[in-house]
């Protein structure tokens, strides 16, 4: 198996004496800088250089699960794969699926939004139709961004495919808006998501570009945008102090989106903060027109991600397959009659639930095709999909009856030889969604004690 | 400046913040303070007149009732639909919430209310219960009642500070430089909330993608209005002239660069003139030497490197439009707390944006600057002008389809494409476009409100006209054109295409959820989600007979806890079931004869659309109270509060005596107390 335990040295190195809430980032070998003051034995940073960083992914799917043809009837090693999961079977080796996890915060709350908003935050999504938003607290791809987002050009890459929900849904009391964010920088601020492939391509390119004029005079075009940034960001200054308490965090968004969009075209400027470089630096990838339909502006945004991972160009990124309570016409797909969200009120009925499932079973080719091009793309001794935590899931199980326990949850990929894989780990039941989270902080190298309403790390996906 | 009258206070704190807040600033003109003072000195006599319920009505004809008939699923144990009426042990309870016994008698009196299959009150018991609700006294003048901090909800008056809406930034860089950029496609969507707005100040956030997207887009504009080949002033044009070009593009470039340098101009002042209009019109105020000095360090570091003169124009250019000046709909506080007046160049701001989503043209920002804005008289004046503007269009584009839930008609859920491949981009455009036109036409041209629900006129372009099978207009843009009686089953909004596509499903209509559509978004009723374990739809067996959809939803709502709401909803449905998943009219489906008749709760009854849309006719006291509901949250871009249901209430008033007219619903809403006022937080 590609994924034996090397990490075993530069690990106990980085977190002899890490007790506290926030361990510190063990991550010389995850391809970040390495300041030898910081190593015990600076011999291991150069040896770091050779390991390729970890990757996170998301791929989040709305409107819940058909339960019976999703979690296998047996835990452990020794499992078959449900019907939905069917297309993972010549990756088995490669996934984790997990059972019986629960988002506790999801209990309150009609409907789908208090369950989509927090599927990466795991607290309390504030009822609201639109004062005081609030998700209660950063999700896991944004706080991964924070501890590593420096190390490449791109802190993280938010994906989707429907533009954000209009309107509120008064009957439940929340906005919509809840229904199209999984990514949330703070608790109250969600971050918008990319759903042009040609500029997401596009953005990538840039940055590719860029990379190779490292250390050249910046050019004309980038010093022209920083001058205009430092423009409007000293205007939103003059213009924050004129107003009211409440308005001036509307100006600090702004402030915030504008020092990020320096901050990408200073990384250039600047030394570059990796010791690990990929091999296949060079995209390969046409660029994408508009795509036709659903199906295939999926595979162009999973493709994407493939490629920011690919290219180092960022090491998070969350995708939406659609909003929740999404519509999409799934008929594309043999014996589906019908919208996705109409399916999953599936009423019990036996034919609705057979093309329920077969959506859901879409969902997992989709992405046992991104682990199987992830297992192509060679780094070193390893593969990126060795090398990546991909999580595919949704915040509730069964759509019919939007339930926010025992959700549908796999990671595929093994964090650099981390995460075992080859396993269904049933937990004990209402066991928080969180607990994983922390685990899959571990992987990124970001370990921390609690995260959401976690109550502990899930032991075993770890390799032994 | 209008005067606030102040007899109607009784809240001593009210009073109290309101009064320190006008002595201290020039809200209140000097006759206003006089009387305010007065009115302190008098104070004592105000709170003895707050209303009092009569108890004893209340003990003779509600609470029996509400005990009779409501308790069984409405006490403080079941709490069906989160409604609690146990809590209403006295009258004056009842006046606190008022918003809630609005929806409460409005269901009531449409018999939604209690459901069929309960017990059901006598119709003298019924006619007691209205007609105590109807005498209940209410609190007169609450428009001029202030909300303060120490009130239930302070954001009475507090608009947000806010970016523009995608579609306001998009109209804004068109109207700043007369000339369309195309630039909507390219900036991603916003979120809503409050009354289910993107204007809503909080829901909408500002991230990284954003920022680059201004970023391009500035640098796109900016490169077609001052391209890399354009060199030399143009022979044609003399400074400070104008250009005789009908090209658009080329006028908006001969404007941007009135002024070049010579003739004892220098490079840096014929810049500074060229760019004044502009930023004043982009940041909608005053322009000050702060405002000007870092455009023009912008312009001075691109003349330095050797850039000719138009193209060093850009930087600056770009700079104004991405400033969070231009970006921003900020309303500067003024130091002090409480509630002030809305100076007028932000009031000219939240004008500009309510009626037409983009910013305040040289009249209005003339009007903001002389201050005659603040008049009555003159706002009056600049809504019927801005109205009859065709950038009125912003608001049958931006509130209407927001309104009506149609802002993303055909983006993600749309008609099978194999069962339906005549649903092409075209038609669905069309679609969009007789939406918005008509609802832009009732406010454009100050028709009633009611033809929105019924009307003898449709907007169609060929293509459409062919898909509803009426005679071709002769026109690929959408025209008017005139009913004939047998094809009254048009008209107005909720037989539209788009409104019948939007609630169908891929490949069959919905009864329900077309029915549940005209409840909530025309009516503004609300529909509770299903219950979890819903009893499935009885599924037809192939062996036996086909039953009809219909046939099928009765036998669901044979259950009374379906039947609650499907007695509601489904009727209405029926009543469009006439209009097929593309909004064609059908009177067959499957072989069977099409039933668009329905019973409604009330016990009226009607077969097919257009006897279904007189219906809605008279319940437009519903409809109107929605869309005035729905348009003040869109102008104020907040959540309404119970201090906002006395604007709604004055201006269904005013309806009621002005046939219904859109003018009069926008006139209401601009002149209202919360529109033309902020509240400042310290």
């Amino acid at each position: 198996m590609p994924h034996t335990s090397r990490w075993s040295i530069p690990r106990r190195t980085f977190l002899r004496g890490a007790g506290v809430a926030v361990a510190l980032p063990w991550l010389e070998a995850m391809g970040s800088p390495v300041k030898a003051a910081e190593l015990t034995n600076p011999a291991d940073a150069l040896e770091a250089g050779k390991y390729a960083p970890v990757r996170f992914g998301c791929l989040f799917f709305p409107n819940g699960v058909w339960k019976d043809a999703w979690i296998p009837k047996q835990a452990g090693r020794d499992f078959e794969l449900p019907d939905s999961l069917q297309p993972l079977t010549n990756l088995k080796e490669h996934v984790t699926i997990l059972s019986q996890l629960d988002k506790r915060h999801s209990h309150e709350g009609d409907g789908h939004y208090a369950k989509t908003a927090n599927f990466l935050t795991g607290l309390r999504v504030e009822k609201t139709t639109g004062k005081n938003i609030s998700t209660g607290g950063v999700s896991l791809d944004q706080y991964m961004a924070r501890q590593v987002g420096h190390l490449t050009p791109l802190p993280s890459l938010e994906l989707g495919i429907d533009p954000v929900i209009s309107g509120i849904d008064s009957n439940v009391g929340y906005t919509r808006l809840y229904g199209s964010h999984i990514s949330w920088q703070t608790a109250e601020r969600p971050v918008a998501k990319e759903i042009n492939p040609r500029t997401v391509f596009d953005r990538l390119m840039n940055v590719q570009q860029a990379g190779k004029n490292r250390g050249q005079a910046a050019s004309s075009r980038d010093a022209d945008r920083k001058s205009l940034l430092d423009f409007a960001m000293s205007d939103a200054r003059r213009l924050r102090q004129q107003l009211g308490r409440d308005d001036q965090f509307k100006l600090d968004e702004y402030l915030d989106s504008v020092r990020a969009v320096e901050k990408r075209i200073e990384f250039f400027t600047q030394p570059d903060p990796r010791v690990w470089h990929p091999e296949t630096p060079q995209a390969e990838m046409e660029a994408p027109g508009a795509p036709r339909d659903y199906q295939e502006h999926v595979r162009l945004m999973i493709d994407l991600m493939i490629l920011a991972f690919q290219t180092d160009s960022t090491r998070v990124s969350s995708f939406m397959f659609a909003n929740d309570v999404s519509g999409h016409n799934f008929s594309f797909v043999d014996g589906v009659r019908g919208s996705h969200h109409e399916l999953s009120h599936h009423e019990g009925k036996p034919e609705k639930i057979e093309q329920y499932q077969k959506i859901n079973r879409w969902h997992v080719s989709q992405f046992s095709r991104m682990l199987e091009r992830m297992s192509q793309i060679r780094e070193g001794e390893s593969t990126l999909l060795d090398n990546s935590m991909i999580l595919l899931g949704c915040g509730m199980a069964d759509g019919n009856a939007h339930q926010p326990d025992n959700l549908p949850i796999v990671v595929g990929g093994h964090a650099g030889g981390r995460f075992a894989g080859g396993q269904h780990i049933a937990s004990k039941p209402r066991t928080p969604l969180c607990n994983l989270y922390v685990s899959m902080l571990d992987g990124m190298g970001c370990p921390v004690n609690q995260f959401g309403d976690s109550t502990g790390p899930i032991q075993e996906v770890f390799s032994a | 400046m209008r005067c606030i009258d102040f007899d109607d206070f009784c809240n001593n704190r009210m009073l109290m913040t309101f009064s320190q807040a006008c002595l201290r600033r020039e809200v209140i003109s000097q006759p206003c303070r006089l009387h305010l003072w007065m009115l302190i000195v008098g104070f004592g006599l105000f709170t003895s007149m707050t209303h009092a319920a009569d108890p004893v009505a209340f003990d003779r004809d509600a609470k029996p009732y509400l005990k009779k008939y409501c308790f069984s699923c409405h006490d403080d144990k079941k709490m069906e639909g989160e409604l609690n009426l146990a809590v209403y042990k006295e009258p004056q309870r009842v006046l606190e919430s008022l918003p809630k016994w609005e929806t409460i008698i409005q269901r009531v009196k449409a018999k939604e209310m209690p459901p069929e299959g309960s017990p059901q009150p006598s119709e003298e018991e019924f006619q007691r219960f209205l007609s105590w609700y109807g005498t209940l006294p209410r609190p007169e003048n609450e428009c001029r009642n202030l909300a303060t901090d120490a009130t239930q909800n302070f954001y009475q008056g507090y608009v947000m500070s806010r970016r523009l809406t995608r579609a306001e930034y998009a109209n804004s860089v068109r109207d700043l430089f007369n000339y369309d950029f195309q630039i909507l496609p390219r900036i991603p969507a916003d979120g809503a909330g409050g009354e289910g707005f993107d204007t809503n100040g909080s829901s909408l956030f500002t991230s990284a993608i954003l920022a680059e997207k201004y970023l391009d887009v500035a640098t796109d504009v900016a490169s077609q209005l001052l391209p890399e080949n354009l060199r030399e002033q143009p022979a044609t044009m003399k400074p400070g002239e104008g250009s005789p070009s009908t090209n658009p593009l080329e006028t908006a470039r001969h404007k941007l660069l009135a002024h070049w340098p010579g003739a004892g101009l220098t490079p840096r002042e014929a810049a500074r003139l060229n760019l004044e209009p502009f930023v004043k019109r982009a940041y909608r105020r005053p322009i000050h030497k702060e405002d000007l000095e870092p455009l023009l360090a912008l312009f001075d570091q691109a003349s330095q490197r050797g850039d000719p003169f138009p193209q060093a124009m850009r930087l600056p250019l770009m700079a104004i439009l991405i400033s969070p000046h231009f970006l921003f709909l900020a309303e500067p506080e003024p130091s002090q707390e409480g509630v002030h007046a809305l100076p007028p160049y932000p009031l000219a701001s939240r004008l500009s944006y309510f009626l037409w989503s983009s910013l305040p043209d040289d009249e209005l920002l003339q009007l903001a600057e002389s201050g005659q804005l603040l008049q009555d008289d003159v706002l009056k004046a600049q809504v019927r002008r801005m109205l009859a503007d065709p950038r009125v269009r912003g608001l049958g584009e931006n509130f209407g389809m927001q309104w009506l839930g149609l802002s993303q008609f055909g983006e993600t859920t749309r008609p099978d494409a194999k069962l339906f491949p005549e649903f092409d981009r075209d038609l669905l455009e069309a679609m969009r476009q007789e939406s918005i036109e008509t609802l832009t036409e009732v406010f454009r041209k100050n028709r009633s409100l009611r033809d929105l629900l019924v009307a003898d006129y449709v907007f169609v372009n060929d293509r459409l006209a062919e898909h509803y099978g009426l005679p071709k207009p002769g026109s690929n843009t959408m025209v008017q054109v005139s009913l004939t009686d047998d094809q009254k089953y048009r008209g107005g909004l909720v037989t539209q295409g788009a409104v019948m596509v939007h609630t169908s499903y891929p490949f069959r209509t919905s009864p329900v959820l077309r029915g549940r559509w005209v409840l909530e978004e025309v009516l503004g009723s609300k529909v509770p989600p299903p219950p979890p374990g819903v009893p499935p739809l009885p599924e037809h067996d192939p062996n036996a007979p086909p039953l009809s959809l219909r046939e099928r939803l009765e036998k669901h709502r044979q259950d009374p806890a379906c039947a609650a709401c499907h007695n509601r909803m489904d009727p209405l449905g029926f009543g469009l079931e006439n209009f097929d998943v593309l909004g064609r009219f059908r009177t067959t489906e499957a072989g069977l004869a099409i039933d668009a008749s329905g019973k409604l709760p009330s016990g009226e009854n009607f077969s097919g659309p257009a006897e279904m849309k007189q219906i809605l006719l008279k319940r437009k006291g519903e409809f109107l109270r929605n869309l005035t509901k729905k348009m003040l949250g869109y102008a104020l871009g907040r959540g309404l509060n119970k201090f906002d249901q006395c604007v709604i209430k004055e201006t269904l008033e005013a309806l009621k005596s002005h046939d219904d007219k859109s003018g009069v619903l926008v006139e209401q809403i601009v002149l209202s107390y919360p529109f033309r006022h902020r509240y400042t937080k310290k």
